[in-house]
């Protein structure tokens, strides 16, 4: 067998990790504004652009899609070459994937700055760049595959069958969830409606932190962690055991966002079930890494690449468990829709993929540019930052989560909501959000520190772009008497098949009866179409991210129902494409906002001037101002096409209703802007501000009327 | 199980544990391990838990749903503030409060739930002026107390029995009584009916 000469491209690999770092940054700090508007409001700055609502998709995509993701680009990039045996597939396919990812995402914050979302968090992007994500997407796994195929190795290691999960699994998830039918270039309605749409966003939302934030990373993990420690993997059974385990049951577990909520209780039960089950299979990938450092722990503590991993692993190993607490109805019950929620995420993103990704850059940098890290004590200082960073980010949330959900379900004595006014329970969580933002402050501090070291680094090495290697060429020998999993690892088509079909079972088998059994959406008479300055108005509030604050889905318990008014029924949905039930309230539910003899209803006129300035009317009041809603017109334009498409999705107006649709809203406006007139309040109906108030005051309404109907418990 | 795909047997000197002969990626070596047992064991009872949880909520359906929860719940308390609607607005034989504890309870839910609506000092904005002479319910104690408690939904003022009971009904009323005259700054204009 004779040593075949090759060379590792090691240019992608640096631009990959360039790329994480920027991205990082802005990401972070896109992130700590967020953090700083829900204590000051007017860090909104009175522009469309840059409110709460719009720049939430930016820093949860940039932190998700472009941090992390570049992160997991680099560290792929890295090691597939190295544990393949062989340079990238191709050198063009690796420049489309770096070139296109970063267009994306460039395209991504300037279209979420300019209200261009799908309404569905974290797959906000339209159509157009959905697209391109496919492709590129593709791109990825075609060189990633192609690499794989020529390699002069003859088994795959553990951490390119993560790598294969995730490109198969992203692919289907991010396909299926994205399907909707343009209006114009920049917007589109989701095939999916209510409860359908919910179930598929949420199969798609957990399992993008599954297959975009969890096995690559345990794929990086498997790589770079015995590679720092120089230490052999802990258990390759225990590797295999919880490799199929993880994907093949982390998708059953999306249910698990839509507890308590009008998603049927089959479905609701599985997801319960599958997310506790989880918890083995997830530790699965701590336990190996962590035994992986026994008879190491003496350079754990030298070595801030083994310090930051010692720390991603944990957090990854807390945030596996505390996740499947959280899908537990007792937990549920409690921390859903505050900010515990959120205080998890961050759990997983700073603590596990952050320092992860430090880890992976701090280890990589220096042997690419063939010199030592700049500094280690910097470095270090970055580890200790960091994680006090992280500590502050999580414990005032979690804090904060008690104090409201206690606020939330308060009664007094006599039966009454003790804060009926949900905005003292915001009020009080200002301290909380100081904390939050100063700990996220101090993890920024140490990134920048992180980024200045590495430049410096960089600086001071000296770049290996072609990296010499050689090896034999693959020959094929027997392999009498190996395992059926051996074999699998030497053939990596049949392995992407058998982890498809892993995948696909759960999908399936909770969406599509979801489709098949109506008795699963029990439709109700009194639920009608929105009107089309309704449906205007509606397009509006998804455009604005309203979403980001306001849940729409009450849920069955008293200190709901005392609040908001009945709880979420399937039925009430079936018309919203896309869903907009939300996943946590920094201001109250809005589904029963426009029941006239509702615990919540406000005339035409408070929300004129509320949506000017929330401010003026609560003084407290952490929601931006929308005051361009008040001048901007409204695009009718748009309205014929967007009722047919309605009418395709099966939204039931009468045939050619397209036609007088403008006529119908225009006529709905001016009776707003009348009511307003008698206010005081002078207006035309052209303005965008008419058609959110029609919206806002649709809310609830239907639900409501089916009470003189039938089929439905009966409002108080 | 055998999964050495050779005989020769390597071992890792610091464990002395088995390496895998053979799991060998870039340097990187697999020890032939078991599975911890506490691992398995923690894996087969959350199984062994679904399954049952899954007999129990959706095969046998022996535990309750979350709209038999909310049921229960409400059974449980009785009605809750729905007593409370019964409560008719029976306004007769009540007179304005004026004991200093009663203002400041009523100022504070006043602040808590009206200013949204009035203004802080009872200008008035999306609701009325609360200090000018003019009324569209009625400048009496009762009338105020009526409105608070009835509502007027259809014009935006809801019906506050839900969230307040007759006590705070009272005190804010007796609180709102004292805001007649007052002379904010930007009130808005009068409407309803001048009060004799
Ligand atoms: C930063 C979070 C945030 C965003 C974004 C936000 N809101 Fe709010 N919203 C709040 C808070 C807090 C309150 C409660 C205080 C108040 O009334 O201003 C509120 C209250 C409301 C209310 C009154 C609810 C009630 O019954 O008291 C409406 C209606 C409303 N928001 C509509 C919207 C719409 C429409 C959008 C998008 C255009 C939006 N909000 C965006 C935080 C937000
Ligand atoms: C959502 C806005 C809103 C809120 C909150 C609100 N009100 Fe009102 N209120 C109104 C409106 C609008 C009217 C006028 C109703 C009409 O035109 O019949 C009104 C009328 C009144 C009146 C009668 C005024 C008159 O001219 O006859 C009183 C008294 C009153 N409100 C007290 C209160 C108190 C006390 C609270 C707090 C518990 C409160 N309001 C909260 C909107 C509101």
């Amino acid at each position: 067998m004779e040593n075949q000469t090759f060379y590792y491209d090691n240019k992608i690999v640096k631009y990959f990790a360039y790329a994480t770092l920027f991205w990082g940054v802005i990401g972070m700090v896109v992130g700590l504004l967020l953090a700083l508007q829900l204590i000051w409001p007017d860090l909104s700055f009175g522009i469309p652009y840059t409110t709460f609502g719009r720049i939430r998709p930016i820093h949860t995509n940039a932190v998700i899609f472009a941090f992390v993701g570049n992160g997991m680009f680099t560290g792929i990039y890295y090691s597939l070459q190295r544990l393949c045996k062989a340079r990238m597939f191709s050198d063009i396919l690796s420049q489309i994937n770096f070139w296109g990812w970063q267009l994306i995402i460039v395209l991504a914050a300037v279209s979420f700055a300019c209200g261009m979302t799908v309404g569905k968090e974290y797959a906000e992007l339209e159509w157009p760049i959905d697209i391109l994500v496919a492709l590129i997407w593709v791109v990825f796994g075609w060189n990633m595959f192609g690499t794989i195929i020529k390699r002069r190795t003859s088994h795959l290691y553990v951490a390119i069958w993560f790598y294969i999960a995730t490109f198969v699994t992203i692919a289907i998830l991010h396909i299926t969830n994205s399907i909707a039918i343009p209006v114009n270039l920049f917007k589109s309605y989701p095939v999916y409606a209510g409860v359908q749409d919910a179930l598929v966003q949420w199969w798609y939302g957990h399992n993008a932190v599954a297959f975009f934030l969890t096995t690559p990373f345990l794929g990086l993990m498997y790589y770079y962690l015995p590679k720092a420690a120089n230490r052999p993997i802990y258990s390759y059974r225990l590797s295999i055991v919880h490799f199929w385990a993880l994907i093949f049951m982390y998708i059953w577990a999306g249910p698990h966002h839509l507890i308590y909520s009008a998603l049927p209780n089959w479905a609701q039960s599985l997801g319960i079930v599958f997310s506790v089950a989880l918890i083995a299979p997830s530790w699965g990938g701590m336990v190996n890494g962590l035994l992986t450092l026994r008879g190491a722990w003496d350079k754990v503590r030298e070595d801030p690449v083994l310090k930051f991993m010692v720390v991603a692993v944990t957090a990854y190993g807390m945030s596996t468990f505390e996740g499947p607490m959280m899908s537990t109805k007792t937990v549920n019950a409690i921390s859903h829709f505050t900010d515990w929620t959120v205080g998890h995420a961050h759990i997983g993103a700073l603590g596990w993929n952050g320092f992860m990704t430090f880890a992976v850059l701090y280890w990589l940098l220096p042997r690419i540019f063939r010199t030592k890290l700049y500094s280690t004590s910097m470095a270090n200082a970055h580890f200790w930052i960091g994680t006090i960073g992280i500590i502050f980010y999580a414990v005032p949330l979690y804090w904060g989560a008690i104090t409201q959900f206690s606020m939330w379900k308060e009664f007094t004595q006599e039966g009454f909501l003790k804060y009926p006014n949900f905005l003292e329970t915001v009020t009080q969580l200002k301290p909380m959000y100081m904390a939050r933002a100063l700990g996220g402050g101090l993890y920024i501090v140490g990134t920048v520190l992180g980024l200045y070291n590495l430049i410096l680094t960089v600086k001071g090495g000296n770049f290996l772009a072609e990296e010499a290697a050689s090896a034999p060429a693959l020959v094929s020998t027997s392999h009498t008497g190996e395992s059926k999993h051996r074999w699998l690892e030497r053939n990596p088509v049949p392995f992407l098949i058998v982890a498809l079909l892993a995948v696909l079972v759960g999908g399936l088998i909770e969406i599509v009866p979801l489709y098949l059994i109506k008795s699963n959406v029990p439709t109700i008479a009194s639920v009608k179409p929105y009107t089309p300055l309704e449906l205007q108005g509606r397009d509006i509030y998804v455009r604005e991210g309203c979403y980001t604050c306001h849940s729409q889905q009450v849920r069955p318990f008293r200190s709901e129902t005392e609040r908001y008014g009945e709880y979420a029924k399937a039925g009430e949905y079936v018309y919203d494409h896309p869903f907009q039930w939300g996943s946590k309230r920094n201001g109250p539910d809005l589904s029963r906002e426009g029941v006239v003899n509702g615990k919540q209803y406000k005339p035409n006129s408070w929300h004129y001037n509320h949506m000017e300035n929330p401010q003026k009317l609560n003084a407290q009041s952490i929601m931006p101002s929308y005051k361009w809603l008040l001048g901007d017109k409204l695009d009718i334009s748009t309205t014929p096409r967007k009722i047919r498409i309605m009418q395709y999705l099966g939204v039931p107006y009468p045939e050619g209703f397209d036609k007088v649709a403008n006529q119908d809203l225009m006529n709905q406006a001016q009776g707003i802007v009348d009511d307003l007139k008698i206010q005081g309040i002078q207006t035309t109906p052209d303005r965008e501000i008419i058609a959110v108030i029609a919206y806002l005051q649709r809310l609830g309404k239907d639900v409501h009327a089916a009470d003189q109907t039938a089929g439905i418990a009966p409002l108080k | 199980m055998e999964i050495n795909d050779n005989k020769s047997i390597e071992m890792d000197e610091l464990t002395n544990e088995k390496l895998l002969s053979g799991h060998e990626y870039d340097g990187i070596r697999e020890l032939d391990n078991r599975l911890p047992r506490w691992w398995v064991w923690l894996f087969i009872t959350s199984i062994v838990w679904a399954v049952v949880y899954v007999f129990v909520y959706d095969v046998f359906k022996v535990a309750p749903h979350q709209q038999e929860e909310y049921k229960n719940e409400m059974a449980a308390i009785g009605g809750g503030s729905q007593a409370q609607q019964a409560m008719a607005a029976d306004t007769a034989g009540l007179v304005q409060l004026t004991a200093q504890a009663n203002l400041d309870a009523g100022k504070a839910t006043w602040n808590r739930l009206c200013i949204a609506c009035h203004l802080a000092g009872g200008q008035g904005l999306v609701g009325p002026n609360l200090t000018d002479n003019f009324s569209i319910h009625g400048c009496g104690y009762k009338d105020i107390v009526n409105i608070i408690t009835v509502g007027q939904p259809d014009k935006g003022m809801i019906s506050w029995k839900a969230q307040l009971t007759r006590d705070q009904i009272l005190d804010v009323a007796s609180f709102v009584a004292t805001l007649s005259g007052t002379n904010p700054p930007n009130p808005k204009a009068p409407q309803g009916d001048p009060c004799k």
